[in-house]
């Protein structure tokens, strides 16, 4: 019967609020969402798609922007994977461990793209490479997840980061070349899931309990000038122009008003 | 610290790649809750009270283990040494909880409403199994990787995948949904298991002094395993119901049900108990003597 539903009700959102989340908080829901789009990948791009070789510049500032991508999407697995120790419930438990194995499948395709650009040792050159602003607010996200604070945590994981690397990767996946932007379009397809599930965690949270909303306003405050800071890093890097950098940063804070966070 | 291109060649077969091809782009493909989409929980079972009961305490310990290995695999991911060994265990992480989705479903299935889940995993937890998982759980808080993959990847993982394996074998004739069900999972850990075993030795070469406080943890979590078992199967109170199950699924010509060499019909339960923890303890000796940890043998309750 609950397959009927999925198969005859593609809109999830036809379903009501218990059966909604039920639903697409399952490894079953997860698993029809990616099968669409990640089979017949290898390494997050079709096996016949190649990219033109790239000078030595563009290829230095690639090496760097998916250094630093590696540097963001492990602290979404490290993130991830710590929110499930302190997720409220069952379903939210199984959504994050989907997000976990997201999480864990897009550091290995950048770690792979790295390679195919004869990247030898990627930890090290991640090391080397890696934004001060983005190692802090790794850091910064891992002690909110530490310190067990569910709603920060996944304020700062599934909308500041994941709003923040879906803003980016659309945007760099416009000029990427071949390979990197089909791997980038598997990403941030999965990134839409995320931020749909802390959207709607907080929405929730936020309604019930207005209190949180002067934490979760300090949290923001605290971290957006390390998410502004490592948004221009990058958008350097991949070469967007400087007036079409404010446009993007302000995209990304659009995702955050939609909490009513201004 | 770092690792050579040896270890990253070695754990590529972990890739996440490799898992998406073999296990939800394989053998998941074409199931819901990991059996087929037409098959459900056998009448018989639904309609006899104490068999049902039984099928729900049995299906509450599976949810209780996967619960565990679910908290132990995502939160070892933090204290992994290596980006390789984090994204294998973030694999993990989604298998475990799959597992416990499906198992939960199955208490659904049974008939357990949803609004009373938490009091009916309440109500049937073994207080050993759990106490089995408390012990593990103690390293992974402590973010003792070394510890942790041998507690999950070896012992827990060790001990679900010889006891599926035996449910296997006894549902295969008498419940076709639940035994797809139970394969599935035993793909998975034999996955894990693998990785256990690969992974820690060298780990366990590097630092020799966390042997003696590993070994202590293994004897512990394998008493509390025995006794599990030992609540399972002396004190059935569907012990008699079963037992004419069985009876009657031979005296119609169904197959054996084998596991070990054993008709697993024929046997009596202290019987089965024995051959299961003989089972498991055997495979801890072999496996834990591979990554260069002496077996401790744990008191028997």
């Amino acid at each position: 019967m609950e397959r009927a539903i999925r198969d005859e009700a593609a809109d999830v959102h036809a379903l009501e609020p218990e059966a909604f989340l039920e639903e697409v908080h399952s490894f079953e829901f997860w698993f029809h969402s990616v099968q669409g789009y990640l089979a017949g990948q290898t390494f997050g791009h079709r096996p016949d798609v190649h990219g033109a070789p790239l000078a030595p510049s563009e290829r230095e500032h690639l090496v760097t922007v998916l250094c630093n991508y590696c540097v963001g999407e492990t602290a979404a697995l490290e993130g991830a994977s710590g929110l499930v120790a302190i997720a409220p419930n069952r379903l939210t438990k199984i959504f994050l461990a989907t997000q976990v194995a997201d999480e864990g499948r897009h550091l290995e395709v950048l770690l792979h793209r790295l390679g195919e650009l004869g990247v030898a040792a990627p930890e090290a050159e991640i090391e080397r490479r890696a934004s001060r602003s983005l190692l802090h607010f790794k850091r910064r996200l891992l002690e909110l997840v530490q310190s067990r604070d569910w709603e920060a945590a996944i304020f700062a994981q599934n909308v500041i980061l994941e709003a923040m690397e879906f803003t980016v990767f659309q945007s760099h996946a416009r000029t990427a070349d071949l390979v990197t932007r089909e791997v980038l379009q598997g990403i941030v397809k999965d990134e839409r899931r995320h931020i749909g599930f802390g959207e709607n965690e907080l929405g929730r949270r936020l309604q019930a309990s207005p209190h949180i909303r002067a934490r979760i306003g300090e949290v923001k405050k605290e971290l957006d000038h390390w998410v502004l800071e490592s948004f221009e890093e990058t958008l350097r890097e991949i070469g967007v122009p400087n007036e079409e950098r404010p446009e993007l940063g302000r995209n990304y804070l659009e995702v955050v008003a939609r909490l009513g966070f201004a | 610290m770092r690792w050579g291109g040896m270890m990253s060649d070695f754990l590529s077969i972990y890739s996440v790649q490799h898992w998406l091809e073999s296990c939800p782009q394989g053998y998941l493909v074409g199931t819901e809750y990991g059996h087929r989409p037409s098959e459900g929980e056998p009448e018989l079972i639904l309609s006899d009270p104490l068999l049902r009961e039984q099928a729900i305490g049995t299906t509450v310990q599976l949810v209780v283990g996967e619960r565990c290995a679910l908290a132990a695999s995502s939160g070892l991911i933090n204290s992994a040494p290596d980006e390789a060994s984090k994204r294998f265990l973030a694999t993990q992480t989604l298998d475990e909880a799959r597992h416990v989705e499906i198992f939960t479903q199955r208490l659904f299935d049974l008939g357990v409403k949803k609004s009373e889940l938490e009091s009916a995993i309440h109500q049937y937890a073994n207080p050993n199994l759990v106490k089995f998982a408390e012990v593990l759980l103690e390293k992974v808080d402590r973010k003792d990787f070394v510890a942790g993959v041998v507690g999950q990847n070896v012992v827990l993982e060790g001990m679900a995948f010889s006891v599926f394996e035996m449910m296997y074998a006894g549902s295969q004739t008498l419940n076709p949904k639940f035994a797809h069900t139970l394969s599935g999972t035993i793909a998975d850990e034999r996955r894990h298991v693998g990785f256990g075993e690969n992974r820690i030795g060298s780990l366990i070469q590097e630092y020799p002094e966390k042997k003696p406080a590993i070994e202590r943890m293994q004897k512990e979590m394998s008493y509390y395993m025995l006794a599990t078992f030992a609540d399972s199967f002396r004190n059935n109170p569907a012990r008699e119901e079963l037992k004419k199950l069985r009876g009657s699924m031979s005296g119609y010509g169904a197959p054996k049900a084998e596991w070990h060499g054993a008709d697993l019909n024929a046997l009596e339960p202290e019987e089965m108990e024995r051959l299961l923890a003989d089972t498991v303890l055997k495979e801890f000796k072999i496996r834990l003597g591979r990554i260069g940890i002496e077996y401790q043998t744990p008191a028997r309750p």
